[in-house]
């Protein structure tokens, strides 16, 4: 990159350092510290976390919430991608609204109208009940189950969007070779369609699993104070117990977890690009 | 899949939407603006329909909301030490006073300028801010699934209630005070709350839920998704307003609260102003119009007479006001992090 171009990024890398890296910077600082003031330096914060079971399990419940809601999310995120990338265009654009929808409202709204949908005399348990599958109400607001759901529509989009945009540039020759060759729909898929949508994937998942292990509206609203994540641990931590360096002891240590996560998908996703899948 | 914005059409949103975050800076220099926090949900809606106008007909000012809990409150004024506060009026609960206080967040409420203060009963002119209102909390529960009014906390442990029984978080004041309370029944003191974690959980199999914030509360109510669990009068109201079968009972041990105060914020950018808006809320007729429905706000001012669903379900006059019993929250505040970390604890499924 020459020189006039690389300027094009300085007004974003200013934003970026004044209003990102420096406070990123401060709230490690913070961390580093026991009390706000911030006069003695200690790692009390991190020993304390790591030497308890109780809050490294939240982390743990955290991380493994991201990958159930990102496979859920997958399992059907991916058809739909396929499909939209095989429909006529008036189709396609019928299905990407249907995709984008939930994006176009806010994160309350679209908790609370999953909060009347999941209640125990909820649109969903009615259905269970009238179709005679359960005797009982299930209880599914303030369980895993629930919010894992939840997870999963709400961030649909930025799973399928990434999919589909690779499915949509792939070449149709190469399936119509596969079929030609004697391969049927399924070994297709499994042999061509789903090999070269990988980095689509990878990115999908990515985007999933960050959005999914930091949604603090819907872990908390759908998931109630029982199921503790992070995001709600480091929000009862500052503002509820005021004891903002431990929030921000909690904070790094979910950001770098969650960024080791991210790193592992993305050496995944390069090594297929160079690889294939095997 | 194609998408092509046009650079006009982009210049233009973009130009809007500039205009629209330069909005209230634009209004800002006409006149003077006094920000003032207030409490989400009730109070929000007290303030802008009955304070508001009032504030605008008696000083030609004009007054912007800043709808925050008290906690959150207490945290930004804390960020912003030193600099020009986010707001200048600060709506506290008890427990936030005194972290206000110990940080120099708020300053002594100028009460020669508050001609409404000395009309207060003496237990609300507090010399850190007027108190406005006060909270009380109780059993609330669903009228439809339970007919005779639970008279105990112990009502709450009672087998048939099985997974029918909500909590709250301790990050509220509602959560805390029922723990407070729980544990002095129980026999425990502020300084040991093994009692009310031993009730807890022998509680814990009849609860349904546990909302993470208020707000998710009234949404187990409204969904029905509790039939029993501690409440607070005000809420209860607003959920009763809206047509949500529930009814609070104060228990046979006597009613629990706290106070809900006004302070003029340290660095204040408009301290008179705030003064004339706090003092507005200490007024009579203002309270008397408060005290009525949707608001049902328990009135602070000696010569309003009591009426409506507060003598209904609470007290029967000023005099009972004062009896009921209040939290030592000197002592609770700095125990309230490993309270709420020794609740998350037993809680956690």
């Amino acid at each position: 990159m020459g020189a006039p171009d690389s300027k094009l990024v300085l007004p974003l890398a200013a934003l970026f350092i004044a209003f990102f890296v420096a406070p990123l910077f401060v709230l490690l600082m913070l961390s580093l510290h026991d009390e706000v003031a911030m006069t003695s330096w200690t790692l009390g914060n991190y020993i304390s976390f790591f030497t308890d079971r109780f809050s490294y399990s939240i982390l743990i419940d955290t991380l493994l919430l991201g990958a159930k809601a990102t496979l859920v999310c997958f399992i059907f995120g991916f058809p739909v991608a396929w499909l939209a990338a095989r429909a006529s265009a008036r189709w396609q654009s019928i299905l990407l609204f249907l995709v984008i929808l939930p994006i176009l409202t806010s994160v309350v709204v679209r908790t609370f109208s999953w909060i009347v949908i999941l209640g125990r005399y909820g649109v969903l348990n009615q259905i269970m009940l009238a179709l005679g599958l359960s005797r009982e109400p299930l209880r599914l607001l303030y369980t895993e189950v629930g919010v894992v759901m939840v997870l999963a529509q709400v961030q649909m989009p930025l799973m399928v969007l990434p999919i589909l945009s690779v499915l949509a540039k792939m070449d149709p020759n190469l399936p119509d070779a596969s079929r030609a060759l004697g391969a049927g729909e399924w070994r297709t898929l499994w042999k061509i369609t789903l090999p070269l949508s990988i980095p689509g994937i990878v990115a999908g998942c990515i985007l999933t699993y960050a959005a999914s292990v930091t949604a603090f509206v819907t872990q908390s609203l759908i998931g109630g104070a029982r199921l503790i994540y992070m995001p709600l641990d480091i929000y009862q931590q500052a503002v509820g117990a005021n004891n903002w360096p431990y929030a921000a002891a909690l904070s790094i240590i979910f950001m770098v977890s969650v960024m080791a996560v991210v790193a592992v998908l993305n050496a995944i996703g390069r090594k297929s690009e160079t690889h294939g899948l095997g | 899949m194609r998408t092509t914005i046009a650079r006009r059409h982009l210049l233009r949103s973009a130009g809007a939407l500039g205009l629209a975050l330069a909005g209230p800076r634009l209004a800002l220099a006409e006149a003077k603006t006094l920000v003032a926090a207030t409490f989400p949900g009730t109070w929000s809606e007290a303030d802008r329909n009955v304070i508001l106008p009032a504030f605008k007909q008696k000083t030609g000012a004009v007054a912007t909301q800043s709808i925050i809990l008290g906690g959150d409150q207490v945290s930004r004024l804390a960020a912003a030490k030193g600099n020009q506060p986010p707001f200048d009026v600060a709506f506290f609960d008890s427990p936030q006073v005194i972290d206000a206080v110990r940080d120099g967040l708020i300053v002594e409420y100028p009460v020669a300028k508050s001609p409404n203060f000395k009309e207060l009963l003496p237990s609300a002119q507090d010399k850190w801010g007027p108190k406005i209102t006060m909270q009380v909390i109780g059993i609330g529960y669903n009228p439809n699934k339970i007919t005779t009014p639970p008279m105990s906390w112990d009502d709450l442990l009672d087998p048939k209630y099985k997974g029918r029984v909500g909590l709250t978080a301790l990050n509220s004041q509602l959560g805390i005070a029922f723990l407070v309370e729980v544990n002095r029944l129980k026999g425990g003191t502020d300084d040991n709350f093994d009692p009310a974690f031993k009730f807890l959980a022998q509680l814990l199999p009849n609860v349904g839920a546990i909302a993470a914030n208020l707000g998710a509360y009234a949404t187990l109510w409204q969904q029905e998704q509790v039939d029993i669990a501690p409440y607070n009068f005000n809420f209860v109201q607003t959920l009763k307003a809206k047509d949500v079968p529930v009814e609070l009972s104060i228990p046979s041990s006597g009613a629990v609260g706290w106070s809900t105060s006004l302070h003029l914020v340290t660095n204040a950018a408009e301290p008179e102003l705030a003064v004339q808006y706090i003092d507005l809320h200490l007024d009579a007729s203002i309270q008397d119009q408060l005290m009525k429905p949707p608001y049902d706000a328990i009135p602070t001012n000696a010569h309003v007479k009591l009426e409506g669903a507060i003598t209904k379900s609470l007290v029967k006059s000023q005099d009972d006001l004062a009896k009921i019993r209040t939290i030592d929250w000197e002592k609770i505040n700095p125990q309230r992090s490993a309270l709420i970390d020794r609740f998350n604890r037993e809680i956690k499924t």
